[in-house]
This record gives C-alpha cells, structure tokens and sequence, in this order.
C-alpha cells in the first residue's frame, strides 16, 4: 500500500485551494478593499444604472425633518423624534429585465459617518419592483447635524463573490458647512412617510 | 514492473498499519465512547468564576460601539386571560449612546450584546434587541447624544428576583488573522462580556388597559 497515491496528493491540493477560495467568498472584512467595485456618480434627478442590470435609481427630491411618522400610523402612534436631523430620500427606480443585486441604502459624509436607514416606521425603504414596472418611494435616515458636508447616498450591492458589480454614489448635494447647516435650519417639523408606489414602466 | 525494493516497501508498510489494527479501533471506539458520554452528561462546560467587575444600578458601562447607563428594572407580568396564558418579561431600561470612532456608523444594539444573568448554572438568555423611541432595534447615530433604551428578556411565568443581573457584553474592533487567508481590515466582531449590572426590579402588572 504506496501512502502517497494521487487521490491523497488531490486531497492536500484541495485544501489549499480551499483556504485560497476564502479570500473570495463574503462579506466586507473577507473581501478588503472595493477593487473590483465601479462607482457610478450622480446628482439630484439623474437616472443612473445600478450594476448593469438594466435597472435605474434617480433620487427626485431630499427632505430635511425633525419627525417622521408614517402616513398610516394610527392615533397611538407617536411620531418618531430625534436628537439630530432625519433626512428623507425620495426614490424613483425603474426595473429592468434582470433581477438587480440587492443592496443597503446609506448615506456617507465628507466627515466619515455612515448612517444607516431607520428601521422604523417600515415605509422607509428602497427597493426594485417587478420586471417592467418602476416606483417611488422614500428612505429615511436619522444623521447627525454637525456631520453632513458631502453627504452622498450610496447603494452599494452585496456581493457573496468578488464579481466585478457597480455601486451608485448620488451627491444630495450639500458642499459646505453653511448649506448643511441652512438646511438643518429649514427642516420641516414633520415628515409623513408614504409606501412605495409602483406603476408600469414607460 | 514494480522493483522489488518496492514491493518490500509495500509490504512493510502493510504490516506496519495492519500490526496494531485492533489497538487503534478499540482506542477510536473509546474517544467515540468518551464523547457520546460528556455530549450525554450536559457538555464540557469549564466552571469559572465570574471575570468582569459586578456594578450596581445605575451604571454607566462602555462596550465595543455602545456607551450604556442602565437606569432601572422591570417584572412585567401579564396575567392569564381567557385567551393567552399568563406570561412574565423582564424589562431593562436603559440609554445607549454610539460611540463607535473607528467606522462611525449608525448601528442598533442588537439581541445578543444584552443578556439576562440567571445565575445557578442556568444558561444566559439573551435580549430582544435595543428598543428605542418606540422603534425595536432603531438604529443609534454616532455623535448624537443618548437615548432612552429598553430591552426585555423571556423569564419563566412565576419568575421573582429581588435583584437581577444583566450582562452586557461588547464587540472589539480588530482585524481577523491575516495567515488564514483573511482581509487584515478590521471590524466590529467576537463580543466578550465586558461587566454585569445588578438591578433591582419593581413588579408591573400589565392587564392591556391603559393607565
């Protein structure tokens, strides 16, 4: 019985193949660096293609507001309040043919925070519809005031394997310090969030 | 045509695997053995004393992304009606406030940093995650000021405690091990208990009607 045959030797090769593989396989902190992503830049009312699925996003409108509350909510409900700013993110996205990646919605700033969207009321969302048919919506998330120079809404795909994908980067517009801070000034005292709604794409 | 050093090989190493062949079943048949009686009698469980420093209510605690104070306790009972059987909940209120410099990112205290300390051996139960503003697992801003938090905690029905214990533990913001083939990038991860609160609770009898 020879103790070196082939099928051993294929074993020891797998495995090393397999350690190699985990480097491409999951999340953020296995895969490092966003080599492999593009980044689409955009403004306000730019429809812009997401990941070459034949899909788009436009953000049409952004809002600054001190409450949020959701358009059926019932008389129980308090409105959501906030220590800083929320600031909602109207959505239009047409849907293509192929089934586009799914993503997180978050805003990034000049300063380095990353908000996320809040996870209450469930209106705040942005998502796809069906094939051939496109929605609006809105997103909402709760940021902070000091830090809202260059704030960007990005919609990075979350890719299992490093496949080369797109990412969108949507300037909400606000450069400067003084424009954050007038726009902070200028938010509404309520915000009533509405459910997507879906219509036939033209 | 094999030589016939070869063929010696071979049959030594034959000889050499098929020498102590029932030593090496009877041992592999033992540790098999072995395990099926600790998995039996309850799991390897190392029995250590408690390693993180005891606080009393209100504490302030910091852990990984979160700087906590816990204010106070509740035993929520909720009493057998026609319809649904009698059920108690441990309530905890605290505020939780995002101190997360390294990624600055919004993030919810989720289910598994909090957990409820039975103590005798029973095992911890965890947290329904950070209920905030009305909002379960409402997502904290980092550089906002606190805000007022609760989290509740499944206890048996006939569950009393003058005082409870809350764990709380807190993530670490390192990078996993770059010889494994892994992204030397850090983040957020492996939570370890950081302290233990102690509260004492007052009861709250919640019959569904309003005050």
């Amino acid at each position: 019985m020879k103790l070196y045959r082939p099928a051993t030797i294929l074993v020891g090769l797998l495995f090393v193949l397999l350690g190699g593989v985990t480097r491409l396989a999951g999340p953020d902190h296995v895969y490092g660096e966003d080599q492999n992503l593009k980044v689409v830049h955009g403004t306000i009312g730019e429809a812009l293609q997401y990941a070459g699925s034949g899909s788009t996003v436009k953000v049409t409108r952004i809002k600054f507001a001190r409450t949020i509350v959701s358009a059926d909510a019932s008389d129980d409900d308090k409105p959501f309040e906030t220590n800083g700013v929320f600031v909602a993110v109207e959505w239009d996205a047409v849907r293509g043919v192929k089934d586009p990646d799914s993503f997180n919605p978050t805003l990034i700033t000049d300063g380095g925070s990353v908000y996320e969207k809040v996870s209450d009321p469930s209106e705040s969302r942005i998502a796809f519809p069906d094939a051939g048919f496109a929605s609006t919506g809105v997103v909402v998330f709760e940021a902070n005031p000091a830090d809202l120079k260059g704030l960007t809404l990005r919609l990075k795909p979350s890719m299992l394997f490093n496949v080369y994908n797109s990412e969108i980067r949507v300037d909400l517009g606000v450069p400067t310090e003084a424009i954050a801070q007038q726009m902070v000034d200028g938010a509404v005292d309520q915000y009533v969030l509405n459910d997507d709604v879906t219509r036939v794409a033209s | 045509m094999e030589s016939l050093d070869e063929v010696i090989d071979a049959m030594i190493a034959d000889r050499v695997i098929h020498r102590h062949r029932r030593i090496w079943l009877l041992l592999i048949a033992l540790i098999v053995a072995a395990a099926l009686v600790i998995l039996a009698t309850g799991g390897w469980k190392e029995k250590k004393g408690r390693t993180v420093p005891t606080l009393e209510a209100p504490a302030t605690v910091t852990a990984g992304r979160f700087e906590y104070n816990f204010t106070k306790a509740e035993i929520v009972r909720k009493p057998k009606t026609e319809y649904s059987e009698a059920e108690t909940t441990l309530k905890v209120y605290f505020t939780a406030k995002n101190i997360d410099s390294e990624e600055q990112t919004s993030e919810s205290v989720s289910n598994d940093l909090l957990v409820f300390v039975p103590g005798g051996g029973e095992d911890l139960v965890d947290s329904n995650g950070g209920d905030c503003k009305g909002g379960l697992n409402w997502v904290l801003v980092y550089g906002l000021p606190p805000e007022e938090c609760s989290t509740k905690f499944k206890v048996a029905p006939d569950f009393a405690a003058d005082m409870v214990e809350i764990g709380v533990l807190g993530e670490h913001f390192k990078a996993d091990n770059g010889s494994l083939g892994l992204s030397e990038k850090p983040y957020w991860q492996g939570e370890t208990p950081t302290a233990v609160v102690r509260l004492k609770p007052t009861v709250v009898v919640d019959d569904g009607k309003d005050e």
